[in-house]
């Protein structure tokens, strides 16, 4: 191992003592992130670093309980934003004047103003005090960003707070019934109902409450302009990582035509030490090169891309494993400088829009998006967006990173096998 | 007696061609190199020196055959037996970002030196290659015969047993080129390694080599002293004609093998020689190998006036190792 870091360590000094090498690694990647992220939106809303999830609500019942599941429908995903409840001064909505109605409603998911519409039905909280079922009506864009999570977070409100509701009215129920069980005053009572609601948690079954989901205008993307940065960082990263790791390519033909990678085989360091101190070292630079990128992100622009961290490097660094491989493969194929120059330019500048670098790949038509998926840079984004967009967690990029892993296999399973130290 | 440091058995090496044929670039090659001495492989451009190198030193993998360095077979436990190895390849193989110092540093580290260990060989390597006060500049900024004795430090930097030098003086001037060969001699003198030394220089073999293998077309034509490889000649000296003529009729090789019976052969080389006033004549060379050759000299620039071939100019050479590889192979070794 110590071998390996003494190879990759003289790699990224001999990098490093490039100073132009700065120029790639921060002013270029970082003017065209904020380039391309104003072009994806970012700055419409006001507040270009928000991720800002519209959803028009039309609250008929206006109960305390209706108040109540909005909040818990809000708490679980930090991203949506309920219209009109959450209309700021700086108008997060997009409603101006306006006044939510049902024909603003469906104009609004007709424009893609909204991605979204849950209505709350008249008597939504009496009857849930009743005992009885209410159906709540949820209306998306199906070809908006982000539907299911939306609805997801409905689900998940719905599922919490009905079985909440349910379990206090039947323990409440229970206990005014037993004649020996006397509460002193409203707070004991209300205690006891808390208690009963955290337990039924665990044992609720049966979901008294459902929902009709009713798939309503076709359109293509949605969601205001928050979210500019947040596609725009990631997505330049990806591209510049590939700048950044392709050139080990023309690297290894280099190395070869001085000699000094034959020198390194001729000494007391096996071929595979040599190779991955070579491919560490790349590794680190588009480590680095992610970091320069997602810093500026955070504590420049401000933006905010989700709660997991940890995840996001996780799928970053199976990308750069991925990428990595790729550049190692390429090793074999290409004999000149000239000619692995030429296809790692061809090969960033394809896949980083295939990919879903530039934009969104929601935006490109459903057999693009597909096709798009040969591209690592792909399921680099995807899981991005799980974690950025959605609030999304390790769970959610296992599939993006299984995925490049298992290209990144393929790949040096290529490499190391054609591999020469020798011309 | 000294045991073989180095012991090389029957090593061959074959390539494809574009066409797909394979050919062998080196053929059972076999050689010791005793501890403490210089061998050398001497051979044109091509003859295999480089590929049968490039095996010992565990770059290529022989087709057939092996090498034990110290024991250690270079096929079987190559990290081992490349511990025991310095390399100086024919190429700067050294990094121009770098300054000589972090050249050797980073070198020494892939030979498993540290800290103060690391510091004291780089420190003393330095001084050995006479670059202590250019040890920070980077090695773009240094002239081809400072990188060469760099790229020589890199493989003295652990004081291996057998360093092996493969063309170190190719494309430098006279006066780097005496320091690298004085640095060789010490090698040998002062620090007791054994050198595998590479070159298709006559002169330089001639001078520091214990002994000297030939090599030609991949396979190892002679072998021995540099004493022993001259009496394959005997005490022939070498007489080189540079004619006006491009053509010199076979009668008149007869005629001169006839007249004067010290001649033992005579070829001409209708090419231009290396004389640059003679080459502008379009002349070419004629070499008369002879027992005594001064004495015949008067007999045979009479024969050549009388047959009206221009004589240039005349140089007598006693024997050394290109009137060997000559006599052995029918090619100078520039050819």
């Amino acid at each position: 191992m110590r071998l390996i870091l003494d190879v990759a360590l003289n790699d990224l000094r001999i990098l490093f003592k490039d100073r132009g090498i700065w120029i790639n690694l921060v002013i270029i990647p970082i003017v065209i992130a904020v380039v391309v992220g104003y072009v994806n939106g970012a700055g419409n809303s006001g507040a270009p670093s928000s991720v800002a999830l519209l959803i028009d609500v039309l609250d008929l019942d206006g109960s305390a309980t209706s108040t109540q599941f909005l909040a818990a429908v809000r708490e679980s995903n930090p991203n949506l934003v309920l219209c009109p409840v959450d209309q700021t001064e700086a108008d997060i909505c997009r409603l101006g004047e306006d006044q939510i109605s049902p024909e603003l409603i469906r104009q609004r998911l007709e424009d893609k103003v909204s991605l979204a519409f849950l209505e709350i039905p008249a008597g939504f909280g009496d009857s849930l005090n009743r005992g009885e079922d209410v159906t709540l009506i949820y209306r998306a864009n199906e070809n908006a960003v982000a539907p299911s999570y939306i609805l997801q977070a409905v689900q998940s409100a719905v599922t919490r707070y009905g079985g909440v509701q349910a379990a206090a009215q039947v323990g409440m129920q229970t206990a005014d019934q037993i004649a020996f069980l006397q509460f002193s005053d409203d707070a004991d009572r209300e205690a006891f109902a808390n208690t009963i609601r955290e337990n039924a948690d665990a044992i609720w079954a049966t979901n008294p409450v459902s929902v009709t989901r009713v798939d309503a205008v076709a359109g293509e993307s949605s969601g205001g302009g928050g979210g500019g940065f947040a596609q725009s960082i990631p997505g330049i990263a990806a591209m510049y990582i590939m700048f950044a790791v392709l050139p080990v390519t023309p690297a290894f033909i280099l190395e070869r035509k001085n000699w000094t990678l034959q020198r390194l085989a001729m000494m007391p360091i096996s071929r595979s030490q040599i190779l991955g101190g070579k491919l560490l070292s790349r590794f680190v630079l588009g480590m680095i090169q992610y970091g320069i990128l997602m810093g500026f992100g955070v504590f420049v622009l401000g933006v905010n891309f989700g709660s997991a961290p940890l995840a996001l490097i996780a799928v970053t660094a199976a990308y750069i494993v991925c990428v990595t491989a790729l550049a190692l493969a390429l090793t074999t194929v290409v004999t000149s400088n000239g000619q692995a120059s030429g296809i790692t330019l061809f090969l960033t500048l394809v896949l980083a829009p295939l990919g879903g670098a530039w934009w969104p790949l929601e935006v490109a038509p459903p057999l693009m998006q597909t096709i798009g998926h040969i591209s690592p840079i792909a399921w680099f984004m995807d899981g991005h967006q799980q974690v950025i967009f959605y609030g999304g967690g390790f769970g959610a990029v296992v599939i993006p990173i299984a995925v490049l892993l298992a290209m990144a296999a393929v790949l040096f399973l290529i490499g190391v096998l054609r591999f020469r130290f020798t011309n | 007696m000294q045991s073989a440091l180095v012991r090389v058995l029957e090593l061959s090496k074959t390539f494809k061609r574009n066409g797909g044929e394979t050919f062998f670039a080196v053929k059972d090659v076999s050689f010791d190199i005793q501890r403490g001495e210089i061998f050398s492989l001497l051979g044109p451009n091509g003859a295999g020196k480089t590929t049968t190198i490039s095996m010992i030193s565990g770059l290529l993998t022989p087709t057939k055959g092996d090498a034990t360095i110290d024991g250690h077979s270079i096929t079987k436990e190559p990290l081992v037996a490349k511990r025991l190895l310095g390399v100086v390849p024919q190429e700067i193989a050294l990094y121009p970002a770098l300054s000589a110092r972090q050249n050797l540093e980073f070198f020494g580290k892939l030979y498993g030196l540290r800290g103060g260990g690391l510091k004291r060989a780089v420190d003393e390597t330095l001084d050995l290659i006479d670059l202590k006060d250019r040890q920070k500049d980077k090695l773009e900024h240094f002239s081809g015969g400072m990188k060469r004795r760099v790229n020589i430090g890199v493989g003295l930097l652990h004081k291996p047993q057998l360093i092996y030098m493969d063309e170190p003086t190719v494309g430098i001037d006279p006066q780097n080129r005496r320091r690298i060969l004085d640095t060789v001699l010490r090698l040998r003198d002062e620090m007791k390694m054994s050198v595998l030394y590479t070159s298709h220089l006559m002169e330089e073999v001639q001078e520091i080599s214990n002994r000297v293998g030939i090599i030609d077309h991949g396979q190892l034509i002679a072998m021995g002293t540099v004493g022993e490889l001259i009496q394959k000649v005997g005490e022939e000296d070498r007489l080189i004609f540079t004619l006006e003529s491009d053509r010199v009729d076979e009668n008149i090789i007869q005629r001169l093998k006839s007249e004067i019976p010290t001649i033992t052969s005579a070829q001409f080389d209708p090419r231009a020689s290396d004389n640059p006033d003679a080459a502008s004549m379009s002349a070419g060379k004629l070499t008369v190998f002879a027992t005594r050759g001064r004495k015949a000299l008067p007999d045979i620039i009479r024969i050549a006036n009388e047959a009206g071939l221009g004589i240039v100019s005349v140089e007598v050479r006693e024997p050394d190792l290109e009137a060997v590889f000559l006599h052995l192979t029918g090619r100078a070794l520039r050819d």
